[in-house]
């Protein structure tokens, strides 16, 4: 039984990462003032081409390298049209996720089921070696460390620098932000790109280090359920942390259930965590009284200087 | 530069210019999607013999893509449904399984006279996609609980009630697939009008399409609908059922994704499959948007995307075409109208050089 958990707690920040760095993208993008619904494309996208690169022999950090910048590009095709060209941010976001579910399908068939040398556990020497801590702390792969590197830059720039302070006002309320002379249009474009290439790290993280292989539809659905997050997390990078661990640790839980027999029906334990990201947006909402979405004030609101009132 | 561009979004937009920049659309997006054709190595008089000669001139390939339009009328007819009130029904996919399944109980248990079977295969399949649609509707008109999400992520769920179904107690013995036993051909399958493969759905598609038309255009429903749409504010203060009017709209788009999924089992599996509802929830908002809402405008926007399938259909065994080819191309059709539509909904002025100043 201790094997059991201890694995368990081992598996748990893999299975949580990619849905903690869509959410950080999430929330950086939707600070602006823009939500981008096509991070599950996006990150099908992303995972495909860190994979291509790294079985075209491109070596772990370019593959990174590569898959973030599609991300970004992704992320900038949806900036232009709905920052730019205004276009409703639920539709085209709606666009880009089957946008890039349908290109790393129409690409990816060569590059499918071959297995890829990516992210292991590290060994930190004695650290790795304390019982019990040691493998769960000190012995996870090296985008787990990136990660947790980014929750703080990502909380830093958007709570503590003055970056951060007018990405919020242009979130909040774009018009006064534009009286007080900030490019509604660049803070936007550039938090959206931002934001995409956060997602693009998520999409490589799965293929790269949690499943080290790539196959269509392995983002299964966490593109969405990382937005759900982000509600749940109130737009915030620490309770995104939590939020993510949460899940994260019951995804993991499934195949370690699943391993120890029992009657349990399988296809029902899979539904878990969809049943458990709805819990999470409806209960606070049944148990907690006052509780309402704290989304920027201006999120969804496509900027026009010159209809401003 | 840019700073002198300037916008002035039009308070009345002229017919004529509202049909221009959709036509520029559709014709940018259809040339961007030859040409990614091309770069997949498929040659210039195949596409349009494939897209344009076959489907639409070829007797055989018409049949083809009027059995392709039925569903994909009826899905698109759910989205439009919903999404006129601002209710983003994402949840297709999950609705038309939920319709499926209804109606595959109703055959497999024989399930009342058989005389009546096919009427209870149908009420079953639009109560059941009203059902799982009306959770994410009571919790929007409750608690203001993003529909996108919830409809998305009961989808998932939905599906791995069909694979649990599937592997499990209805999995049929004499299949080495995970499929449902066949429906008697007799009493549970929608019967074949002997052009191709076309089956009686196309009548239940397009008396949809006019039931819509009446709903949209004549009934006091569709008033509502169409106030509520585009103010809710000034639609709730003039006293209009706004809550009511949202959840009728979004079981009505429910049900009809139901019986969507009913026509796909019923006139042309014959039984339920673990892969007839993929990909027809973005299909649906496609339909919806390049129609922009109207009734005889969905039929059509509809038969196009079913001669799209039809022919990429065709071009998949061909040329070894990946099936999300067709996916990357509505998308971009569709990205590329809602961009063209910029310019009717905006006036672009640039100002001079000595104003700017």
């Amino acid at each position: 039984m201790s094997d059991f958990i201890l694995h368990w707690l081992i598996n748990a920040p893999v299975s949580s990462a990619p849905l903690l760095l869509a959410c950080l993208g999430l929330i950086v993008t939707a600070r602006a003032g823009v939500l981008n619904l096509g991070v599950e494309g996006i990150m099908a996208t992303s995972a495909f081409f860190g994979a291509m690169t790294v079985l075209n022999g491109g070596g772990l950090v370019p593959a990174v390298l590569v898959a973030v910048s599609m991300g970004a590009l992704l992320s900038a095709l949806f900036g232009t049209a709905t920052v730019v060209f205004k276009t409703n941010q639920v539709l085209t976001g709606l666009i880009i996720a089957a946008l890039g579910l349908g290109i790393s399908g129409v690409l990816g068939q060569k590059y499918a089921h071959r297995p890829i040398q990516g992210f292991d556990g590290l060994d930190m020497g004695p650290l790795t070696g304390i019982p019990w801590i040691g493998p769960i702390v000190f012995g996870q792969d090296a985008l787990i460390y990136v990660t947790a590197v980014l929750v703080l830059a990502v909380w830093w720039g958007i709570h503590r620098s003055a970056t951060g302070l007018r990405l919020r006002a242009v979130g909040e309320n774009p018009a006064t932000a534009d009286s007080a002379g900030y490019n509604v249009t660049l803070y936007r474009l550039g938090a959206v790109v931002l934001g995409g290439a956060l997602c693009g790290l998520a999409g490589a993280y799965l293929s790269l280090a949690a499943g080290q292989v790539w196959v269509e539809h392995m983002v299964a659905g966490r593109g969405w359920i990382a937005i759900a997050l982000a509600i749940f997390a109130r737009w915030k990078p620490f309770p995104a942390v939590l939020g993510a661990l949460i899940f994260g640790g019951t995804e993991a839980l499934i195949p370690r259930v699943q391993a120890l027999g029992g009657d349990l029906p399988f296809y029902l334990l899979l539904m878990l965590p969809y049943l458990l990201t709805l819990a999470v947006l409806v209960f606070p909402y049944i148990f907690i009284s006052g509780w309402r979405d704290e989304a920027p004030a201006g999120l969804m609101q496509n900027y026009v200087r010159e209809e401003r009132h | 530069m840019l700073d002198r561009i300037y916008l002035v979004s039009r308070q009345r937009v002229p017919g004529w210019l509202s049909v221009l920049t959709l036509a520029m659309g559709l014709v940018s997006g259809i040339m961007i999607s030859t040409l990614i054709l091309m770069l997949g190595g498929v040659a210039f008089e195949d596409i349009v013999n494939e897209f344009v000669v076959f489907v639409f001139l070829d007797e055989g390939g018409l049949a083809q893509a009027l059995t392709t339009f039925i569903p994909l009328a009826l899905v698109g007819l759910a989205a439009a449904a919903a999404i006129k009130l601002n209710f983003w029904n994402i949840g297709v996919e999950g609705q038309m399984w939920f319709g499926a399944m209804a109606a595959t109980g109703v055959a497999i248990y024989d399930i009342g006279p058989d005389s009546v079977r096919l009427p209870l295969m149908f009420l079953a399949a639009a109560a059941a996609g009203t059902a799982w649609i009306s959770v994410p509707a009571l919790l929007k008109l409750r608690y203001g609980i993003n529909e996108i999400i919830t409809t998305l992520l009961l989808t998932y769920v939905a599906a791995l009630i069909v694979q649990n179904l599937l592997f499990g107690i209805w999995r049929d013995p004499g299949s080495g697939f995970p499929a449902s036993p066949r429906y008697d051909p007799h009493f549970e399958q929608l019967s074949k009008l002997g052009w191709g493969n076309l089956y009686s759905g196309i009548w239940i598609a397009l008396g949809t399409g006019l039931l819509w038309f009446w709903i949209m255009h004549i009934s006091r429903f569709g008033f509502f609908m169409s106030a509520i749409g585009k103010n809710p504010k000034a639609a709730r203060s003039a006293g209009l059922p706004v809550a009511r009017t949202v959840f009728g709209a979004a079981v009505l788009s429910g049900g009809l994704a139901g019986v969507a999924g009913l026509t796909i089992v019923a006139g042309q599996e014959y039984r339920l499959t673990i892969h007839i509802a993929d990909g027809y929830t973005f299909s649906s908002i496609v339909i919806a948007f390049v129609a922009r809402f109207h009734p005889l405008g969905i039929l059509v926007a509809a038969l196009m995307i079913a001669g799209l399938h039809t022919s990429g259909d065709t071009l998949k065994v061909f040329y070894q075409l990946p099936s999300g080819m067709v996916t990357v191309l509505e998308s971009i059709i569709l990205l590329s109208i809602l961009i063209a539509d910029f310019f009717a909904r905006y006036h672009i002025g640039v100002r001079r050089l000595s104003s700017a100043g």
